[in-house]
């Protein structure tokens, strides 16, 4: 799938998710992105090349006469067994790394009603830094103005929103810090689903907000 | 008028040796081409094992990795597309998500639903210009590293081989996170990595 994305992750982000070193909700969030973002699998592409290169350049370092016939041993025994089956089919039409999360997960996740306009289902991911979540926004749906305690990887998977600063649509990958301050609306179109990984929860704006805040918590699984 | 082939596709298929013997172990279970591989890059994937600084990976699980990644290379080989990667760059993605995943395995505080191949999901079309650069910067990207300021490729190495994060970088080399990443993009824009400069003004980088 090829939308036209047109908020990428930053580059490091995406060099260290190609050297398998960006942690694992951000790296969820960036292979949602990838799924949408023919540009960026090109740019991965490169730099999984360097890995590569580097890999390939390094010292060899002789490995033991007998390892070549132990794995060939393996190999015979897995090919007598069954071929194994794919883990996972696709369950819906998000990326396959969350059909695959949603897929994993024994209790499948629910949409939990948030606020008069938003959904969220939370993702099991098995870390817990980031509570890993989908967001739906029904058409036309105001969100509170709020700012993030943490940060937020965001990367819209159905339809598009809009807050003060851009309109983002499918595939589109957002961060927020502290500090950034935004009141997102969803399209008036249709309804908008996005991934969403938070390190902290978001705090509103509102002058009765610091009420709510307590109240909010994030809940990694 | 004769049929013309796709001059784009056609340019871009990796016919090197290794791509060559994956193809054939891919398409017809060629054992002596598996083989082959395996003398070829098990002492790679055991010097990329060896390079580890991981927190809990030690010299006993070099070998093992080696193991699990022939083993892999062996069974997903009918999905490698040598228009795509070289033999050399889809090897490596494979050793780099074994080796993440053996220390997940090991570690007790991360259970995770997902393995790391999980994220690599392959995308199945692709656009023929993207792909004659690609191959274009594989040629001259080993060239072009070894040309790179010694303090660009230590980060480098530190992240790919040694896989640490930008911020253990940081910490280890006593310089702000800001300056590793700014050298990192120095040596991707050396090695003409990033984005090629006709996008450029379409992306919002999110800072």
């Amino acid at each position: 799938m090829n939308s036209k994305t047109v908020h990428h992750p930053e580059t490091s982000m995406l060099l260290e998710f190609s050297a398998g070193t960006l942690e694992t909700a951000a790296s969820i969030c960036v292979s949602a992105h990838l799924h949408f973002c023919a540009h960026c699998r090109d740019s991965l592409l490169r730099l999984d090349q360097v890995g590569s290169k580097l890999m390939e350049d390094s010292q060899a370092e002789p490995v033991d006469e007998a390892l070549f016939a132990s794995v060939m041993e393996r190999i015979d025994r897995l090919e007598d067994g069954a071929s194994e089956p794919d883990k996972y089919s696709q369950v819906g039409d998000y990326p396959p790394s969350v059909n695959k999360l949603i897929e994993a997960d024994d209790n499948p996740p629910l949409w939990r009603r948030l606020s008069g306009s938003v959904d969220v289902a939370s993702l099991k991911t098995g870390q817990k830094k980031f509570e890993v979540a989908l967001h739906r926004i029904c058409a036309g749906g105001k969100t509170p103005k709020h700012d993030h305690g943490g940060l937020e990887y965001t990367v819209v998977l159905k339809g598009s929103f809009s807050d003060e600063r851009s309109v983002y649509s499918e595939g589109d990958f957002i961060l927020r810090k502290p500090g950034d301050t935004h009141q997102p609306m969803g399209a008036q179109n249709g309804e908008c689903i996005c991934l969403s990984a938070q390190s902290a929860p978001i705090k509103l704006s509102s002058p009765l907000g610091f009420i709510m805040n307590n109240l909010l918590r994030i809940n990694p699984r | 008028m004769a049929a013309q082939s796709n001059p784009l596709q056609s340019s871009v298929k990796r016919s090197d040796q290794w791509s060559n013997l994956l193809v054939a172990v891919g398409e017809t279970r060629d054992r002596a081409a598996f083989a082959d591989l395996f003398k070829h890059y098990a002492p790679l994937i055991k010097s990329f094992a060896q390079a580890s600084r991981h927190e809990g990976w030690f010299p006993g699980l070099n070998e093992d990795l080696v193991q699990e990644v022939m083993i892999k290379v062996w069974q997903k080989a009918a999905g490698y597309n040598p228009e795509k990667a070289s033999a050399t760059t889809w090897i490596y993605t494979v050793a780099r998500n074994c080796r993440i995943d053996m220390l997940r395995r090991k570690s007790n505080t991360q259970h995770l639903p997902l393995e790391n191949e999980d994220y690599w999901h392959e995308p199945d079309e692709e656009t023929p210009t993207l792909l004659l650069q690609q191959k274009r910067s594989e040629e001259k990207l080993r060239e072009s590293l070894a040309q790179l300021p010694k303090e660009q490729d230590e980060i480098l190495r530190k992240v790919y081989l040694e896989g640490k994060s930008h911020a253990e970088t940081s910490e280890e080399l006593g310089l702000p996170l800001g300056t590793v990443k700014s050298r990192v993009r120095l040596a991707l824009q050396k090695m003409q990595i990033l984005v090629p400069a006709e996008f450029q003004d379409e992306l919002t980088h999110e800072q």
